[in-house]
């Protein structure tokens, strides 16, 4: 076949799959036409000529087969693709800028949800986790809102209801474990031996617990937890049958768990009720007031938490008739109960979903900025759309066009987000394990890229629709024009208005948010702790054997004096309040006016145990905010140390820095007592530190959103403003040349960007009234609608933005108007 | 873009390709070269509008195409007609009787 007429014929059509095709049909028909014509009687040059021209204008037809192969969606849509990554690759600056908004917004939602999801949506691990639910008992009269089960109370549940299908109970103690290389103090959970069956656990290694094992005087036996056999024995693979040493008596390991989130406490290891010195004493077992147990069940697969309630309750009362001395009247003694996934959600909730809906808010802003990017560069764009039109291209294919371009930009900021978000729930995790154990449950899987994508697909269309929306119906016009400057409908600026006080608003609404939890934040380290935290270092300090208290508090004689609490009345602990000696106790302000009102306590008695064994008051101290300075102080007793034996926090005030002496203090105390054991050393002011963490980690984060809001904002509002300068460039040159200062000239161009703020800040007032008192469970001492935060926030959000307009606003002012009137 | 060439002609090649194939499959040569025969070189398809309209038959899926060798050994597209073709064919045959002898009719009017 002649030479040339391949090559003409390649060069023809482009060389892919369907063209190829094409291209050797239509080779083969013209082969047959120019033997035709050759039998006709043309010379051959005559023939192919002739052959060639029967064919047409050769573009038209590409085209016409085109045309009708549009049908064909993947082909045209990989020529979107193609198209778009060419665009995007021919303006970095502009993809760079919204790749990275976009990921920034992206990737905040994908690390935030997979939180959300870990912890608030996921089902529990556990086999069927929606049947297990937390038994509570509670004496509301005397303020106590968790009573704990004693034996009896917990064998009267199991033998009488008819709602659950198995009752568990659980408690946790810290030990001291023998058998490794130094004495080590453990914390282990006492539970009865279907607690593990109970939750549907199976171990990883070796067996759970059997019934013989809780029998009294069975041997004793241990179930280590993942992370601590991970921790302290590396993962020994030989681990079971190992025998320790603990309370005077034999362990041997049994089993190892999967790693699973421990509910209600992270537990070194577990070992049934016959193991624990306390749990398995007679008496303990006899006395209905010795309440220390967890209870945990499963209903029966067709009973409903309200059945099981009102069944369980009816028990409780019956407790209460048959068992009169157990239960005064002056308890208000009641049973409730609450799913698991409830107890282990709860308290996450509330700043979890705050934190998602503020992420939201951020990918918003994020596409409000990348819309108006888009808007901007299809303005100038123009041209190039309206010779496309000129060719064929239908306004439905420009629109899919601009869409493909669009989605890829969002696709590729979601790839890039999804980095964020992995490189940062580390971070995540830590935070959220201090409001629920679910937080080791936490990972970046299949469900949080599937988020991503659908994220990031939304936001494609969110930002990409709108612009592309807005192309006219007729782009011929825009050809005709000999300026390069097209005229900008009066829709689209609108629009690129309209999306600016968007972001205005939002953004006031995170500032609030933030600025609200920052207010908080400073009221709760104002609070007066009680003491003087400086340099003082705390130990907890075992010997070893650990005692359950009833919420007792045993001081050596020098703590008041240590932690300098003032003493109110009456006289501290001395070294004379020993074991001879008389029993005595001290108790805090607020124990002193919850039972004796106005009158001084001291020298008043009181008993634990109905009048066997009675202490003196010896003395009033100030309160302290033992359980967090958010909360309000609870009645306090101090025992002199000397009086029970038991173990204590050991409190050091250093005259050198604290963590300096660390070190020599723990050889004094093994100096005592090798066997005593050491744990927790840490500084005071670290303590009180570490108890405001979450609300200041809520804080930080809350605060990282809502500065890049900030930044977002002033970015778009800066953008806008600019491109409305660059475009009047032509009117400003005339306004200029007919004499208007240059202040006329910025007070111009000022006034239209202040209105578009000013528009926001309404909104943005409006939104945040209604939205951030959803976030007042978060907040301490501060009102959602607290004046003082509301201004501060307005004034600042107005100062960025007035900044924002004004930088291209002086540049208006610079315009000389020669060139300007000249600029085409 | 605008066609120059009126949907009635264009039905109405589509309906001689289809009668066209539905004698015997061939490849678009044999097509236009089967209508000129037929029609004693009256109607001349030019290749501009006949491979168009053989790869719109086959979207719409009442022809389809598969490579063969002609007889003199060369690589051709053969397209046959499909059973939905069949069923096109003659509602369009059926349609175009109808107009025709509406057309005469109206030619014969006094």
């Amino acid at each position: 076949m002649p030479n040339n007429l391949a090559r003409s014929l390649r060069t023809l059509f482009k060389l892919n799959r369907a063209e190829q095709e094409m291209e050797r049909e239509v080779r083969f028909h013209l082969e047959m036409e120019t033997e035709e014509n050759l039998r006709r009687g043309m010379n051959p040059e005559e023939a192919r000529l002739t052959a060639l021209r029967s064919f047409g204008g050769v573009e038209r037809f590409k085209e016409e087969c085109r045309d009708v192969k549009r049908n064909r969606p993947l082909e045209t849509l990989w020529q979107d693709v193609r198209f778009g990554a060419r665009v995007l690759r021919r303006n970095p600056g502009f993809t760079l800028l919204a790749v990275l908004t976009l990921s920034l917004g992206i990737g905040a939602n994908t690390a935030i949800f997979s939180v959300v999801y870990g912890v608030l949506l996921r089902p529990l691990p556990y086999q069927q986790g929606g049947q297990l639910i937390v038994l509570r008992q509670q004496a509301p009269l005397a303020r106590n809102n968790n009573l704990f089960f004693s034996v009896g109370e917990i064998d009267d549940y199991r033998a009488k209801n008819r709602t659950v299908a198995d009752l568990a109970e659980h408690h946790s103690m810290a030990f001291t474990l023998f058998g490794g290389p130094e004495p080590e103090r453990i914390q282990a959970a006492v539970v009865s031996a279907n607690f593990f069956e109970l939750m549907g656990v199976t171990p990883l290694l070796g067996r759970t617990f059997a019934s013989s094992d809780e029998a009294h005087g069975a041997e004793a036996v241990l179930i280590l937890s993942h992370q601590y056999w991970r921790r302290s024995h590396k993962g020994d693979p030989n681990i079971v049958g190992r025998v320790f040493r603990m309370n005077d008596r034999p362990h041997t390991v049994i089993g190892v768990l999967p790693p699973l989130p421990q509910y209600p406490n992270e537990n070194d290891m577990y070992m049934p009720t016959s193991a624990c010195p306390t749990r398995s004493g007679e008496r303990f077992i006899a006395n209905r007031n010795a309440r220390m147990m967890s209870v945990f069940a499963r209903l029966k697969a067709s009973m409903s938490e309200a059945q099981a309630l009102a069944d369980l309750s009816t028990i409780a009362g019956r407790m209460k008739e048959t068992y009169p001395d157990a239960y005064p009247a002056n308890l208000g003694f009641s049973l409730t109960l609450a799913s698991l996934h409830k107890e282990l959600t709860e308290r996450a909730q509330p700043t979890f979903l705050v934190l998602l809906c503020t992420a939201g808010l951020v990918l918003l802003l994020a596409c409000a900025n990348t819309a108006n990017l888009t808007l901007a560069r299809l303005m100038r764009r123009e041209r190039e759309l309206a010779l496309r039109a000129a060719l064929g291209a239908s306004r439905g294919r420009l629109i899919r066009q601009l869409l493909t371009e669009n989605m890829l930009l969002a696709l590729i900021g979601g790839v890039v987000g999804v980095l964020l978000a992995a490189w940062s729930i580390k971070l995540l995790v830590n935070f959220a394990a201090r409001f629920t154990p679910r937080a080791a449950e936490i990972s970046p899987d299949n469900t949080a890229l599937l988020f991503t994508l659908v994220v990031s697909v939304a936001t494609g269309l969110v930002f990409g629709l709108l612009p592309a929306l807005s192309l006219r119906q007729n782009l011929v016009p825009s050809l005709k024009e000999g300026s390069g400057q097209t005229a900008v409908s009066a829709g689209r600026r609108r629009l690129r208005g309209a999306l600016v006080v968007a972001q205005v608003a939002v953004s006031f609404v995170l500032l609030i948010g933030a600025g609200l939890m920052l207010r908080s934040l400073f009221k709760l380290q104002e609070v007066n702790p009680g003491f003087d935290p400086e340099r003082v270092l705390v130990m907890r300090v075992t010997a070893n054997w650990s005692k359950y208290t009833t919420g007792q508090q045993y001081r050596s004689a020098d703590y008041f004096r240590t932690i300098r609490l003032p003493l109110l009345s009456g006289r501290l602990f001395t070294e004379g309040d020993d074991a001879q000696a008389p029993q005595v106790a001290m108790i805090n302000q607020t124990l002193a006016r919850h039972r004796w009102g106005d009158e001084d306590p001291v020298g008043k008695r009181i008993s634990f145990n109905e009048g066997r064994n009675w202490v003196t008051i010896i003395g009033v101290v100030g309160d302290v905010r033992q359980y967090g300075l958010n909360r309000e102080p609870t009645d306090e007793l101090y025992r002199p140390v000397r009086q029970t034996n038991g173990a204590g926090n050991l409190l050091v005030r250093t005259t050198a820095a604290p963590a300096v002496m660390a070190p020599q203090l723990r050889q004094a105390v093994y100096g005592v007592d090798p066997e005593n054991a050491i744990d927790q050393v840490q500084t005071l002011e670290r303590v009180r530190h570490e108890s405001i963490a979450s609300p200041r980690l809520t804080t930080v984060l809350l605060g990282l959103f809502a500065a890049l809001a900030l930044l977002i904002t002033a970015a778009g509002i800066a953008g806008v403003m600019a491109l409305t300068v660059s475009q009047r460039t032509h009117e400003i040159g005339i306004r200029m040349a007919l004499g208007a200062s240059a202040i006329s000239v910025l007070r111009m161009v000022l006034r239209q960007g202040l209105t578009l703020v000013l528009l926001g800040l309404a909104l943005g007032v409006a939104g945040a009234f209604a939205l951030t008192r959803l976030m007042s469970t978060l907040l301490f001492a501060v009102e959602p609608t607290d004046p003082l935060t509301w201004l501060m926030v307005a004034l600042a959000l107005a100062a960025v933005a007035t900044l924002a307009c004004f930088v291209p606003a002086r540049r208006a002012t610079l315009i000389d108007s020669l060139t300007a009137l000249r600029s085409e | 873009m605008a066609k120059t060439r009126s949907d009635l002609l264009q039905g109405t090649l589509d309906m001689l390709i289809l009668r066209t194939l539905a004698l015997e499959s061939m490849h678009g040569w044999g097509v236009s070269q089967r209508i000129q025969q037929t029609s004693s070189g009256v109607l001349n398809v030019n290749q501009g509008s006949l491979y168009p309209a053989l790869y719109r038959l086959e979207e719409q899926g009442w022809i389809t195409a598969e490579w063969g060798s002609s007889d003199n050994n060369r690589q051709a597209k053969y397209y046959k007609l499909t059973r939905a073709g069949r069923k096109q064919l003659d509602e369009e045959t059926a349609n175009w009787q109808r107009l025709s002898a509406a057309v005469e009719q109206v030619l014969q009017a006094t």
